[in-house]
């Protein structure tokens, strides 16, 4: 069969799905099912059931709260989160990432929550929630746990989630007051394959106060460059020192070759990316 | 309600002439409603679904196949595997290739040896797609791995492993072709350009559906029945009859809608032989819908191909004598097609250009690679690539403007008709118009002015690109015996029949197998216009099928013939049709053939509307009243009116290489504006310009559709798709994912223009533009030479992805040797 034949349920709430999945060895949830049924069809992965969270409504709430910050349910589509005001008031940003993934297809179905989970170092969104400092809020039977999204990658398809836990949301602080947010990608042609990529969050306050640089497809999950980020710390919003920090990138970054980069090409590209990241986030907390 | 309908009223208008307007098409109206029918709509009662099996080494050694375990499973009908198949045929393919290329054996399926990633070693049927796929897995195949080659270069002139022992040799063809004198335009040039390598790569036109065929062995006819989208069904029954013992007349080719093809779909005549042994062994017939990741691995892919060592002397007005070099041409691992590809690119052998002395030598390379095809641009393509990098090279080294250099050495509109060096006459054209025309559209001065104002420090730059090729049209198949002397082959043609109907409808049937490029749209409005009404009331039979289209050897749709050999065809057979009518409308109302015409379905007398008889009125006569006709009229007539079209050729001078190898010569001339960021290599095109001669435009509209596809492949080659093998033959790029092939949001809004030079060699003044000479490869890559600037590196790739832009950016800085020397003679202004 395409698919090899596999047993599905639709658990009524978040309650029950973790029950299903923790007495279900092969369980798997499944979200937009974007990914994992590929995963599937290639036969990559074997799954005995699937348990399909993509309806709970427990999972699919967005929300501001009165200081800004944002939960977002796992199971909310990039087609929603692009057109979420809730999302577009304080994390343009976010729609913004959200509505370059893919085609209109993918989506009207893949889930920010599944988009992390799968932890594929090509997925567009685990960069940006390192580098928005966001919290993976998560759910197992026994009850809940907040990891860091930047201790929540831990590699090529695998995250901190235990075998029956479920992401339930995603919590992302507000941008401070002269902050900004910038996300740059090098990719093959328009909306594809990407080579590599960077996002970046700043707050400036005359000198650059805070800022998060964050690397991807340089790793197998996405990194944070804390060399750059030292060398911003403290000194003036300006090109020429963005680009002198960038230039910290070096050997320590190590990145695979493949039909669509060289290594060597993806490093350099990577200061690329990164100076351009913190130069839009700059500029986007000017503008604030 | 049929499509025809759908459009009938836009259209009801009378007009002059049908020809040369861009009349909707007839096919549009089921293909963008969902209701065309593909080759997957297609089946057979009691059909079983193939699946093959397919190596995943470049090259090893079969020790094995066990299909038990594949056939163990509930479902699995029969696995038919190479050794088997070896069994059920008399004799390998048939060989264009003379010499050590004819010893090559190719069988349904792979015996003894697999020789690149995806070569079929074995096919199972079953009752469904899945559970083929399933048993596929179940069959197991033994492999002792061998060591691979995958440069075409490197194939013949190392010691590479040899793909085919019988051969014995990596060689498939080789040959010299020279015209002129080169050598002493060499001695006495003022400059000679020296250029190492460049380098034309691999890649494919990717079309929206993949293979398919649906086949039955019937076992009480003998008959084998084949739907398919075979694009050249008739060349495919060739090859492969003779290996499977069946006569031509044993084959019922037929093909519906087809989802594009490109050349592509001519040559997966293997696959069709294995599902014809396979439905004879499992007695039922065997459909096979081909997947996204086999089509890349194992389909077909363009050729590629290196040319080395090129010598071009240059007079110091920037006259140029003429091109030496040699070219090393990757077919990958099997001959589908191949070697016609060392032949056809001579068609062009000077491209746009007028200079005399060309030497090339050809060399056909085998590599375990996917076998190449034709592909949209076939084997002229490189050849005109590499010309107009010559051009560029020249301009860029010596300091001449590309327009003025280009416009020196262009064929001049006053030399058509014009003969090249090799005998090949081009028809007509204006090609300094062209460029004139393309260079306004794109508001070239105001880009110069701005390239030159960005200045250093922006991190952008600006290039500006011309690509001048030509899209050879309608084969003289003689050409054929250049490559072997011993094959009876020469000339080309298409068939049509036109008929009426028995309630007087109009239909017309032919040869061709269209894939986009609305034949039942333009036959339907040349034979309006012969017959005086509306294409509408014209009705063109769907697809081909060889049990009641017309056809002839050189049958289906490729090489940029249609609007010369089908229209052609069509043309002929309505005039003969619109006689018959004519006859019998002068017996029906008693007046002389000379004072009828037919209006809108009827035939009537000049002046005299009263009297007029409808085309129903003519059908009844012949089909079902002819008792009441003059038995010379009953016998002479019946309203079915076959036509072969023939263009005029001659068979070609196979000793010196020479002879007329096309008809006709379509040129395009494109014009592009690129920004590259410095930082990336990223490139992005800021103006599209397109101007194409294709002579008579037959519907404008259809012209220009065929345009805007060759601009996306050609953007697409340029700079995002290739076919790459790492050293073990593992192609990198086997799906979408890896291989990016151009999307709407990647190509530009092209503008186009138009000059129409008819051709004086064929029925209606056309010429075919369908495949387009690549121009966007060579338009892009010009571009990006200019970008690079005065001692910038040199573009020797066709294929330009970031990285590649990027490192040509960084070496222009450096003083590395730049595969590109200028050797000036004393006395000749530098
Ligand atoms: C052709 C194509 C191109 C694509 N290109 C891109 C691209 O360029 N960029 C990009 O970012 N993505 C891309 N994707 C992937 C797409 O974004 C997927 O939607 C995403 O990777 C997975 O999200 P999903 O909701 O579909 O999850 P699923 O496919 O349903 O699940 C993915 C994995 O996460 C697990 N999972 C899902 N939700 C949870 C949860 N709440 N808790 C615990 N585990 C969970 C599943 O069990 C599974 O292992 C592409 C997909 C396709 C088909």
């Amino acid at each position: 069969m395409l698919l090899k034949s596999v047993n599905y349920v639709r658990p009524e709430s978040v309650t029950e799905a973790l029950d299903i999945l923790s007495s279900n060895e092969g369980a798997a949830p499944l979200a937009g099912g974007q990914s994992l049924t590929n995963v599937l069809k290639h036969r990559v992965a074997s799954v005995d059931l699937l348990v399909d969270i993509s309806a709970l409504s427990e999972l699919r709430a967005i929300t501001r709260a009165g200081d800004g910050s944002l939960e977002v349910g796992a199971c909310v589509t990039y087609d929603e989160i692009d057109h979420s005001p809730d999302v577009r008031a304080g994390h343009v940003i976010l729609a913004r990432e959200a509505s370059h993934i893919e085609d209109q297809q993918i989506r009207n179905r893949g889930t920010i929550g599944g988009n992390c989970c799968l932890s594929d170092p090509t997925n567009n969104l685990p960069p940006l929630l390192v580098a928005l400092d966001a919290t993976m809020n998560i759910r197992a039977v026994g009850g809940t746990r907040h990891v860091a999204a930047e201790d929540f990658f831990k590699g090529y398809f695998l995250t901190a989630l235990e075998p029956g836990e479920l992401l339930v949301s995603i919590t992302i602080p507000p941008i401070p007051v002269g902050g900004g947010a910038g996300y740059v990608s090098l990719s093959v042609a328009t909306d594809s394959k990407t080579i590599v990529r960077a996002a970046a969050r700043v707050r400036v306050d005359g000198v650059i106060e805070e800022v998060r640089v964050v690397l991807a497809r340089v790793a197998s999950v996405p990194i944070r460059h804390h060399a750059m980020e030292e060398a911003l710390r403290g000194v003036a919003p300006t090109a020429e020192l963005v680009r002198a920090a960038a230039e910290l990138i070096g050997s320590d970054v190590e990145p695979i070759s493949d039909g669509h980069g060289s290594s060597e090409y993806r490093r350099e590209m990577a200061r690329v990316v990164a100076r351009r990241a913190v130069l839009a986030a700059i500029e986007e907390g000017g503008r604030k | 309600m049929s499509a025809t309908s759908r459009s009938k009223a836009a259209t009801r208008e009378r007009v002059e002439s049908w020809t040369g307007k861009s009349v909707p098409r007839k096919e549009d109206g089921r293909l963008v409603q969902g209701e065309g029918s593909f080759i997957d709509d297609l089946g057979m009662h009691g059909q079983g679904y193939a699946w093959f099996v397919r190596s995943p080494y470049a090259h090893a050694r079969i020790v094995s196949v066990d299909p038990s375990a594949a056939l163990a499973l509930e479902g699995v009908y029969a696995v038919l595997t190479g050794e088997e198949a070896r069994e059920m045929c008399v004799v390998p393919f048939f060989q264009i290739a003379p010499g050590d290329g004819a010893r090559i054996e190719e069988w349904p399926l792979a015996v003894d040896k697999v020789r690149y990633q995806g070569d079929a070693v074995a096919v199972v049927l079953a009752d469904s797609r899945d559970t083929a796929r399933d048993a596929a897995e179940l069959v197991e195949v033994e492999y002792e791995p061998l060591a691979v080659v995958v440069d075409g270069v490197e194939a013949v002139e190392h010691a590479a492993p040899v793909l085919h022992e019988k051969a014995g040799t990596n060689v498939a063809w080789h040959g010299v072709y020279d015209y002129g004198d080169i050598d002493f335009a060499l001695e006495h040039a003022d400059h000679v350009i020296k250029i190492d390598r460049l380098h034309f790569h691999r890649f494919s036109s990717t079309p929206l559906e993949c293979n398919g065929a649906v086949v039955d062995w019937d076992k009480g006819s003998g008959v084998i029945d084949v739907k398919s989208n075979i694009q050249m069904p008739m060349f495919a029954a060739m090859v492969i009859g003779p290996s499977l013992g069946v006569a031509m007349n044993k084959f019922s080719f037929s093909s519906r809608d087809i989802g594009g093809a490109f050349g592509n779909k001519i040559a997966f005549y293997p696959q069709i032989a294995a599902l014809a042994l396979l439905s004879k062994k499992a007695g039922r017939p065997a459909k096979w819908t081909e997947y996204r990741t086999e089509h890349m691995l194992s389909s077909t892919h363009g050729n590629e191909r290196t040319f080395l060592d090129i010598e071009v002397p240059v007079m110091a007005d920037g006259t140029i004598l003429g091109v030496k070099a040699r070219a090393v041409d990757d077919v990958g691992a099997y001959l589908h097609y191949e070697p016609l590809g060392a032949v056809i690119w001579s068609q062009v052998l000077t491209g746009c250009y007028k200079f005399k002395n060309v030497k090339i030598d050809f060399t056909t390379a085998l590599t375990n690679k996917c076998p190449v095809a034709p592909n949209r641009g076939y084997s002229r393509m490189q050849q005109l690539w590499m010309l107009e990098r010559v051009i560029d090279i020249v301009a860029h080294e010596l300091d001449f403007d590309p327009v003025a250099l280009r416009k020196l050495n262009f064929v001049q509109p006053e030399d058509y008709p014009y003969q090249t060096p090799n005998g090949c006459v081009y028809d007509s054209g204006n090609l300094p118009l062209s460029l004139d025309m393309a260079l306004e559209l794109a508001d070239v001065d105001t880009w110069r002015r701005r390239q030159s104002e960005m200045g250093t420090g922006t991190g952008k730059r600006i290039g500006i690109g011309i690509g001048s090729t030509l899209d050879s049209g309608t084969n003289n198949f003689g050409q054929a015996r250049i490559v072997n002397p011993d094959l009876p082959f020469s000339g080309n043609g298409e068939a049509a029949f036109a008929k009426l109907d028995l309630y007087g409808e109009v239909n017309i049937n032919l040869g061709t197998t269209p894939q986009g490029q609305s034949h039942e749209t333009t036959s339907a409005q040349v034979a309006a216009d012969i017959l005086n009404m509306s294409p509408n009331d014209v009705t063109v039979t769907i697809g081909f099928d060889q049990s009641h289209n017309s056809f002839v050897g050189f049958s289906g749709t490729y090489a940029s013939q249609f609007a010369v050999t089908g229209l052609g065809a069509v043309m002929g057979a309505t005039a003969k049709l619109r006689d018959e009518i004519l006859e019998v409308g002068a017996f029906a109302l008693g007046a002389p053939k000379d004072d009828l015409e037919l209006r809108d379905g009827a035939c009537l007398v000049k002046g005299d509307p009263s009297r007029s008889i409808p085309f129903i009125g003519i059908a009844n006569l012949i089909y079902t009243n002819n008792a009441v006709l003059p038995s010379e009229l009953s016998s002479k007539i019946d309203l079915n009116c076959r036509y072969v079209y023939v263009p005029p050729f001659e068979v070609p001078d196979v000793e010196r290489k020479m002879g007329n190898l096309t008809l006709t010569y379509a040129s395009q001339i494109h014009v592009c504006v690129v920004e590259v960021d410095e930082e990336t290599g990223v490139v992005e095109i800021l103006s599209y310009v397109a101007v194409d001669d294709c002579g008579k435009r037959i519907n404008p509209q259809i012209v220009e559709g065929q345009v805007h596809g060759a601009v996306g492949l050609g953007i697409g080659a340029a700079l995002y798709e290739a076919f790459e093998y790492d050293e073990d033959g593992q192609l990198q790029e086997p799906s979408f994912y890896e291989y990016h092939a151009g999307t709407a949001m990647d190509i530009p809004d092209i503008r186009t223009g138009n000059i129409e030079s008819p051709s004086p060699f064929t029925p209606n003044g056309a010429k075919g533009m369908g495949e387009g000479g690549g121009a966007a490869v060579h338009t892009i890559c010009s571009a990006l030479q200019d970008a690079l600037g005065k001692d910038g590196a040199v573009v020797f790739d066709s294929h330009n992805p970031w990285e590649r832009v990027y490192q040509l950016l960084q070496s222009s800085q450096g003083d590395e040797p730049r595969g590109v020397r200028v050797i000036s003679r004393e006395g000749g202004a530098a």
